[in-house]
């Protein structure tokens, strides 16, 4: 297993000979796993003109390497164990709960397995038809797929194409827009009754005054 | 010398009494008698309006938006996201909030440009433009210190562009005033880098202090639009005109439900922060590298592109020469008919069109 600083060293020396092997499973991993995909980045930029990261697939906006929050450096015991399971998850099928991978991340392993991820690394543009148009993680009416084609977060819901969203959403507040219209414009019909009104008045009394 | 003094008392008081005639401050004179010329440029006068009628919703959802909010660096970008993702239409306030700054921004431009287009500065309105221009500057500052209080990446790197700027303006002043823009900065900043201070301060001066001051000079502004009442607004004489109320007012009643559903789709629709990159929206990480694309509001891009091109001094020179004008447009362009007004005013809208949506091809073709 995985040496953490969690273990217990009873004598400098092991102290020693465990921060050794903690450095150097965690530089080959860093090596072997660490360095993402930016194939795929590169391509959703290029395609959508958007700014990206890596937190589009990654926990860590900065990705798998380093110490941070959901990077390689970070990761316990346990974590360990299920990041070494997706990693063997090459064929689709398999459930991946992976410590480094965010849920787009790791639907995208278990839908495509990741020899086909890797495959797609060639041709990124492959990754979305692959993947399919189904899959909404964020349900704001737009698929993963075209999320990763237009350079947007494909788990944040409140973020995505301006226009996509729109012709979504209009649809979907159709009845609040309709419920909205009826308020506001009753409320000006009544505001120009009251003025009216007024203004009735205010003849009235003059009217009576001469 | 004996006499110079109560001349220019007595100038000064038959100014002030033209501006400010006391027998015309009354409901009658006000709304009852006042008219509204109708003519090819009659919709300017409605500009004024929609401008109240975003500041008016700012004011509503940004009061509903205080209940959630916390302006504290580690509380504030989470609370946005509760509002957000958690809080019963919080999304749509926020964003209402978000679009209204945007359309009160645009239609203050457009308001200011038509005023000027109409001539609606000539005497006895000068007090009118002045405090417009005022409000406008207002306005923008509203959308400066707004723009922290998400505490997100874009946030605090373009308000560390911005107070940088404040800071760069030493370069262009005597060495007896180069010291005062870095005190600027720090007082703005509060502290040595942004941090806490920073986001106390812009918060104080978003819900407190330029509310206060808008709310004052928009007393101000309006109590001059109803006592001179609307401008003739076109050189030749027109013989139609309205009553200011009831007709204009239903009219404008009816352009706010309007402009009031158009903001009600498109915020329920679209979310103001679809337009930036997602890494922006990320929250800000102060050991991290500052993110590329970080640029201000579109509003401020009319003075962004040019400062990418241009050297500093220059656009200092350029700015001030262009408040200069603003605020004494009133005796410049006294005697100028409303045509070559026009010509301006276009000519400015067409510099601000092209500067906001091309200002980045522009800014790669001269630089690239």
């Amino acid at each position: 297993m995985f040496p953490t600083p969690m273990l217990k060293c009873n004598s400098p020396s092991v102290f020693l000979q465990v921060t050794f092997a903690s450095f150097i499973m965690s530089f080959g991993l860093c090596i072997q796993v660490g360095i993402a995909y930016p194939e795929f980045q590169q391509f959703s930029e290029k395609n959508s003109g958007r700014t990206t990261n890596c937190a589009s697939c990654h926990e860590n906006a900065t990705g798998p390497a380093g110490n941070g929050s959901g990077q390689i450096g970070s990761l316990t015991i346990e974590e360990f164990a299920k990041l070494n399971e997706a990693r063997t998850a090459f064929e689709p099928g398999k459930d991946v709960d992976s410590p480094i991978l965010n849920r787009f991340g790791d639907l995208l392993i278990k839908k495509l397995g990741k020899r086909k991820v890797l495959e797609d690394r060639k041709e990124p543009a492959k990754l979305a038809s692959d993947y399919g148009f189904q899959s909404d993680i964020d349900q704001d009416g737009i698929p993963d797929a075209q999320e990763f084609l237009d350079g947007t977060d494909p788990q944040n819901q409140h973020h995505g194409d301006a226009w996509r969203l729109f012709v979504v959403n209009i649809n979907r507040y159709a009845p609040h827009i309709i419920a909205a219209a009826i308020g506001v414009l009753l409320l000006d019909w009544g505001f120009a009754r009251m003025i009216g009104g007024f203004m009735a008045i205010k003849r009235a009394r003059k009217k009576r005054s001469t | 010398m004996s006499s110079g003094h109560p001349r220019t008392s007595k100038n000064l008081l038959s100014f002030i009494a033209d501006r400010f005639p006391v027998d015309k401050l009354n409901f009658h004179h006000m709304v009852e008698e006042k008219r509204v010329p109708i003519h090819r440029m009659s919709w300017g006068y409605y500009t004024g309006g929609l401008t109240a009628l975003f500041f008016l919703i700012q004011v509503v959802t940004g009061l509903f938006l205080l209940f959630y909010y916390q302006p504290t660096v580690s509380d504030a970008n989470i609370s946005v996201e509760f509002i957000s993702h958690h809080v019963a239409g919080g999304a749509l306030i926020r964003n209402m909030h978000a679009w209204s700054s945007s359309c009160m921004i645009f239609s203050a431009i457009v308001h200011l440009l038509t005023a000027f287009a109409m001539k609606a500065f000539d005497k006895p309105r000068e007090i009118t433009w002045i405090s417009g221009v005022l409000l406008l500057l207002i306005t923008f500052a509203f959308g400066f210190t707004g723009y922290l209080l998400p505490w997100n990446q874009i946030a605090v790197n373009a308000t560390k562009v911005g107070l940088q700027s404040v800071e760069d303006l030493s370069q262009c002043l005597p060495p007896f005033l180069a010291g005062l823009p870095r005190v600027l900065r720090e007082t703005f900043q509060g502290e040595a880098s942004i941090g806490q201070s920073t986001l106390g301060r812009f918060y104080a001066m978003h819900i407190v202090l330029l509310p206060l001051a808008i709310a004052s000079l928009l007393g101000l502004h309006l109590l001059c639009v109803q006592l001179h009442g609307m401008s003739k607004g076109v050189d030749k004489e027109t013989d139609k005109s309205e009553r200011f109320f009831p007709f204009f007012i239903f009219k404008d009643l009816f352009i706010w439900a309007i402009v009031f559903l158009g903001l009600f789709t498109v915020s329920i629709c679209v979310p103001f922060d679809s337009f930036l990159p997602y890494p922006l929206l990320a929250p800000y990480d102060p050991l991290a590298a500052t993110p590329p694309g970080i640029k201000p509001e579109w509003y401020f891009y009319f003075v962004y592109y040019p400062l990418e091109m241009l050297p500093f001094p220059v656009i200092v020179a350029l700015s001030n020469i262009l408040m200069a004008v603003l605020f004494l447009t009133p005796w410049i362009f006294k005697g100028t008919s409303r045509r070559t007004l026009q010509t301006l005013a276009l000519s400015a809208t067409a510099y601000l069109i092209v500067m906001t949506l091309f200002g980045e091809q522009i800014v790669h073709f001269v630089k690239p």
